[in-house]
């Protein structure tokens, strides 16, 4: 169970998150809609603990992760996966090191990463480019590889920030049904941003908008 | 923006580079300290009116100073005269043709063997090299030789010679005694324990801490830290009948060939040749001994008339230095 | 050929004809004047056993130098650019100050605090010193530019790997890897800076090859053996160009600063703050609080009329001239920059190349190519005057603003020009309109930075300053050898004024003037 209560996130006194509150069940699947600007990627990265509310609070679970000004619970340790809306590939790395390297910091052994290295590349499809940089994939790859790269570490929650805005709509629905489909596999909580309404619809989830700062809405989006 | 400022900078210092300066100057490149050379120059700009523009060096600057800059000059001289502090790199001047030859009415009182027959070069004011002994010491040395004295072995102190008026020291050395025996003295050097300093300042302050008994310094250094009232007796090498005497390192007035102001440069030779200006260094912190005779010094500056100098050809010790090189850096190394 | 060839190509002309030539004249004179005797000196040369030594010696003082700086320089940058230290600008201003005077000062005041006697002077007059003072003064270059390079890294590669690990894992695994050929960079810079270096291990009686190599061109006036002198600097200096060419050039990953959401997380240093902060404060107080408090404590009011009085005519001549070379060199750098950046003529990388090959030659082998170049009769007006000087810096100091340049304009998105070239706008007015305007902080950053080099400059400045025209870094090394320890303090404090004060009045201008 997600739980944001009054989270308020302010930059240089600009509100880019007002008083957000929402509840997200385990296994749920949540889009956040709006147009640019209007917050959605904050309210991800204050769930992910990059960055702390300036007011309100956030729950994992039980447990308080973020306050006011305060962030009680890293990152590493929410179990959380994030797919950015750059990818934020690790262009030093291969594909394999860019998914290994959560693994080895979280000191799996290494049959244990091999095994879900292998698991993971016939997931998304991509056994053969295993050892090919970021630079030298695709649009299609490297989404892929962000895509395993967050779900390798079998995160009870997955965030997604506009993944498939840069991708032409053929690709873009292929790949929206890999995520329908690993998240029935998986069973993770799916919490989902975009702009493009058509998407948000497609994706049959709940869905919250947020339009600008002040207004926020639960429940089907209008028109 | 910034573009138009610069050109116009650059413009700017284009002009005031070009108005050739038709005035009264004499260009002097001076290696003798700055703190002791500038009071003279000064002087001498007062008295005659002539405007000294001067470039001066450092013991320090050996491989940037003003030897490198009259030898990249040399086809096109800036300078009208050089200040050196020791009469090597005047006949090295000499030797390369940079020198002129000019014989001031003023080198008439200064002996011989201090200066060019020809006047490419002339020695004025002085330093010794002497011994510096504490007072403490139980045998007071009489000759440089006590360096190999077993009865001083370990207790005393010497420069370190690949460096400035030691190197000139053993060259001079190798010209007096010969190869075979200057080769010996430095073997004998490292067999008797002697310790190599940096410098001869810190020669001097060693002897005067009491950690050694006697140290080969410069006149200058010995001067100085007997003024400041350390603990150090002033004692003259082979002054007795046969003995080979102190080695005399004059400063020397160089000419230079093809300047741009000859009859200027006269005139400068000419003053710091003169009897006065050795009397002004005298009695600076320099300390340096006068060359001509009669000359008023304080206390503790000697008359040249009364010490028994090293009778050596600034020429021959100026080629025995290059010749030496090598054996001097096997012998710092080992 | 248009306005951009015809100005371009004159900057690249300017730094062949200004800078390169004098090295290449030096070389030649001594193979084709000298003859078969000029030959012989470099055979003489690699076959005696000293040259060996002092290049030993040499690699010794850089490869230490270079090493300690890193180790140093590195954990510092990462603190003092993105964690939470307290009084991380106060820090990072203190580390930058041996930076702004020449390294022999520092020298001099090391000495003053270790003393003549003992066992500290023994360790100090030799390599450990060497060491030592070379590396306070190189430290800041590292800390500067992993600050940097930090800062260009993507946030969003950083906080990717934030989901899985703490900070140390974030900065060994992602961050460091990605600004490691940056790194590598500044390393490179050290040692060659360091490489060339005299003033230091001249002061400390340690045989270095520029030290001795020059000796023997002073001492027994042979430009063959300096010119022999010369050719294994200029070959270590080549090689280690080389050496970045060849592996540093393609490794450069996106590192363009990105205005993303946030901005670059600041890392919490939680418990250990305080603990860390003595560490660094510690690093602090040895390599810059003890040695120039110790200059401070020399100083008097006396002391610093008799500095005025003996030294405030060099000092004038010193800003003036740092000034303007320093514009010079901001013009200079900036065609110069933007023809790399650019690609714009085809021997851009020649052009580059050859900047840094200056930078990174000792400056006695600059001065004395500058003599043997530009002293003859017909060209009296540049080298009877301030303006030889100038060529000097423009020489040694050109890579400086040109690299910055460089930087600068690789944050200004190429489509803004190529909008307004579409729009039919000319080269000049692009330049004017769209590119210095966006580009001048870069520009009056490299103008700082050419400011201090110019003016800390002694080893040019030494060869070739018209008599009576010498400047304060000048003065300072003459006055030196005999003046009293009071005298020597307060001129080394005017020096530091000297830096300071149009630093701090433009970096004050650059601050209130930053964007919001």
């Amino acid at each position: 169970m997600i739980r944001f209560d009054s989270v308020s996130k302010e930059y240089a006194g600009r509100a880019a998150v007002s008083g957000f509150s929402m509840s997200i069940a385990p296994g749920e699947r949540v889009v956040l809609v709006g147009p640019s600007g209007c917050g959605k990627t904050t309210v991800l990265r204050l769930l992910a603990g990059l960055t702390v509310p300036t007011a309100g609070r956030i729950f994992i679970g039980d447990r308080k992760v973020s306050g006011p000004g305060t962030l009680i619970v890293p990152p590493e340790e929410r179990n959380l996966g994030f797919v950015f809306q750059d990818l934020a590939l690790w262009p030093h790395m291969s594909v394999r090191g860019n998914l290994e390297f959560g693994l080895k910091a979280r000191g799996t052994c290494r049959e244990e990463r091999e095994r879900r290295i292998r698991e993971m590349l016939s997931l998304v499809e991509l056994e053969h480019r295993a050892g090919a940089r970021p630079g030298e994939l695709s649009g299609g790859e490297q989404q892929r590889v962000a895509l395993a790269r967050a779900l390798i570490q079998r995160p009870a929650t997955l965030l997604m920030d506009e993944p498939l805005s840069n991708l032409d709509p053929e690709l873009s629905l292929r790949l929206r049904a890999d995520i329908l489909r690993l998240q029935r596999d998986l069973g993770f909580t799916l919490l989902y941003v975009t702009h493009n309404r058509e998407e948000a619809l497609a994706l049959d989830g709940k869905c919250v908008s947020l339009v600008w700062p002040l207004f926020q809405k639960k429940g089907a989006i209008p028109g | 923006m910034l573009r138009s400022h610069a050109l116009a900078a650059i413009a700017g210092l284009t002009v005031l580079a070009g108005c050739r300066s038709l005035s009264n100057e004499v260009v002097v490149y001076v290696s003798e300290d700055q703190v002791f050379s500038e009071p003279v120059l000064k002087d001498f700009e007062k008295e005659t009116g002539i405007r000294v523009k001067a470039v001066f060096d450092t013991e320090e600057a050996k491989s940037t100073g003003v030897m490198n800059r009259l030898i990249a000059e040399k086809d096109n001289p800036r300078a009208d005269v050089y200040w050196a502090n020791d009469p090597i790199r005047a006949e090295l001047l000499r030797q390369k043709g940079i020198a002129a030859a000019y014989v001031s009415p003023n080198a008439a009182g200064i002996p011989d063997h201090f200066k060019d027959p020809q006047g490419y070069w002339t020695g004025f004011s002085a330093r010794a090299r002497l011994l510096v002994v504490n007072p403490a010491a139980k045998a007071k040395p009489a000759s440089i030789l006590a360096y190999t004295d077993p009865a001083w072995k370990a207790k005393s102190v010497i420069a370190n010679p690949l460096f400035g008026t030691t190197t000139a020291q053993v060259a001079a050395l190798f010209t007096v005694w010969g190869d075979g025996k200057a080769k010996a003295f430095l073997d004998s050097l490292k067999r008797n324990g002697v310790k190599v300093s940096t410098s001869n300042g810190e020669s001097a302050d060693l002897v005067a801490s009491g950690e050694f008994e006697f140290a080969l310094v410069d006149s200058d250094d010995g001067f100085s830290r007997a003024k400041q009232g350390k603990a150090v007796e002033i004692v003259y090498p082979d002054q007795q009948e046969g003995g080979i005497g102190c080695l005399i390192v004059p400063n020397a007035v160089v000419p230079i060939h093809g300047g741009p102001n000859g009859a200027n440069a006269k005139r400068l030779i000419d003053y710091l040749l003169s009897t006065e200006t050795e009397r002004k260094l005298a009695f600076s912190d320099a300390a340096q001994i006068p060359l001509h005779a009669g000359v008023e010094t304080p206390p503790l500056v000697p008359r040249i008339e009364k010490l028994r100098t090293m009778k050596v050809s600034y020429s021959d010790v100026a080629r025995k230095m290059q010749e030496i090189q090598p054996i001097l850096e096997k012998w710092a190394r080992e | 050929m248009n306005a951009r060839t015809i100005l371009l190509a004159s900057a690249a002309l300017a730094l062949a004809g200004i800078g390169l030539a004098p090295v290449l004249v030096i070389l030649a004179r001594s193979i084709l004047f000298e003859g078969p005797a000029g030959l012989s000196y470099y055979q003489r040369m690699w076959e005696s056993h000293r040259v060996w030594t002092l290049l030993g010696h040499s690699a010794a003082v850089s490869g230490l130098t270079t090493l300690l700086t890193l180790a140093a320089g590195l954990p510092l940058g990462i603190l003092l650019g993105r964690s939470d230290l307290p009084l991380r600008r106060v820090l990072t201003a203190l580390f930058t100050i041996p930076l702004l005077v020449p390294p022999y000062i520092l020298a001099v005041l090391w000495f003053h605090i270790l003393g003549r006697q003992g066992l500290a002077a023994a360790w100090y007059f030799g390599l450990p010193g060497c060491v030592l003072v070379l590396w306070s003064v190189f430290l800041p270059v590292v800390v500067l530019l992993v600050m940097i390079l930090l800062k260009t890294v993507n946030p969003r590669l950083e906080e990717a790997a934030r989901l899985t690990t703490g900070w140390p894992g974030v900065l060994r695994g992602v961050s460091i890897p990605l600004i490691f050929p940056g790194v590598l960079l500044a390393a490179l810079l050290v040692f060659l800076l360091s490489f060339g270096e005299f003033g230091v291990p001249m002061y400390l009686r340690y045989g270095v090859f520029p030290v001795e190599a020059f000796t023997q061109f002073s001492a027994f006036l042979d430009f063959g053996a300096a010119a022999a002198a010369t050719l294994p600097l200029v070959m270590v200096t080549f090689g280690a160009l080389a050496l970045e060419r060849v592996f540093l050039r393609d490794r450069t990953y996106i590192l363009r600063p990105i205005a993303a959401v946030g901005g670059p997380a600041e890392i919490a240093l939680g418990k250990a703050r305080w603990w860390v902060f003595g560490l660094a404060g510690m690093l602090c107080l040895v390599s810059v609080v003890l040695p120039f408090a110790a200059l401070l404590g020399s100083v008097s009011p006396a002391s610093i009329r008799e500095a005025l009085a003996r030294a405030g005519d060099s000092l004038l001549r010193s800003l003036w001239y740092a000034a303007a070379g320093a514009t010079l060199l901001a013009v200079l750098g900036f065609l110069l920059g933007y023809l790399i950046h650019n690609r714009a003529l085809r021997f851009w990388r020649s052009v580059d190349s050859i900047a840094v090959f200056l930078f990174a030659l000792p400056s006695t082998v600059i001065g004395i190519g500058l003599v043997a170049m530009w002293n003859h009769p017909a060209t009296g007006f540049v080298y009877g005057t301030p303006l030889i000087l100038l060529f000097g810096y423009l020489a040694q100091y050109a890579a400086l603003t040109s690299r910055i340049t460089v930087s600068a304009l690789a944050q200004i998105p190429r489509a803004l020009e190529e909008a307004a070239e579409v729009a039919g706008a000319s080269w000049l007015r692009r330049m004017g309109s769209i590119v210095t305007p966006l580009a001048w902080r870069g520009i009056a950053g490299g103008w700082m930075v050419a400011y201090i080099f110019c003016l800390r400059d002694t080893g040019i400045s030494m060869m070739v300053y018209p008599p009576g025209h010498d400047t304060l870094p000048v003065r300072i090394f003459t006055l030196m050898a005999n003046g009293s320890s009071e005298l020597i303090a307060a001129l080394c404090l005017l020096m530091c004024a000297a830096s300071l004060v149009p630093l701090l009045v433009g970096g004050a201008l650059l601050l209130w003037t930053r964007p919001a």
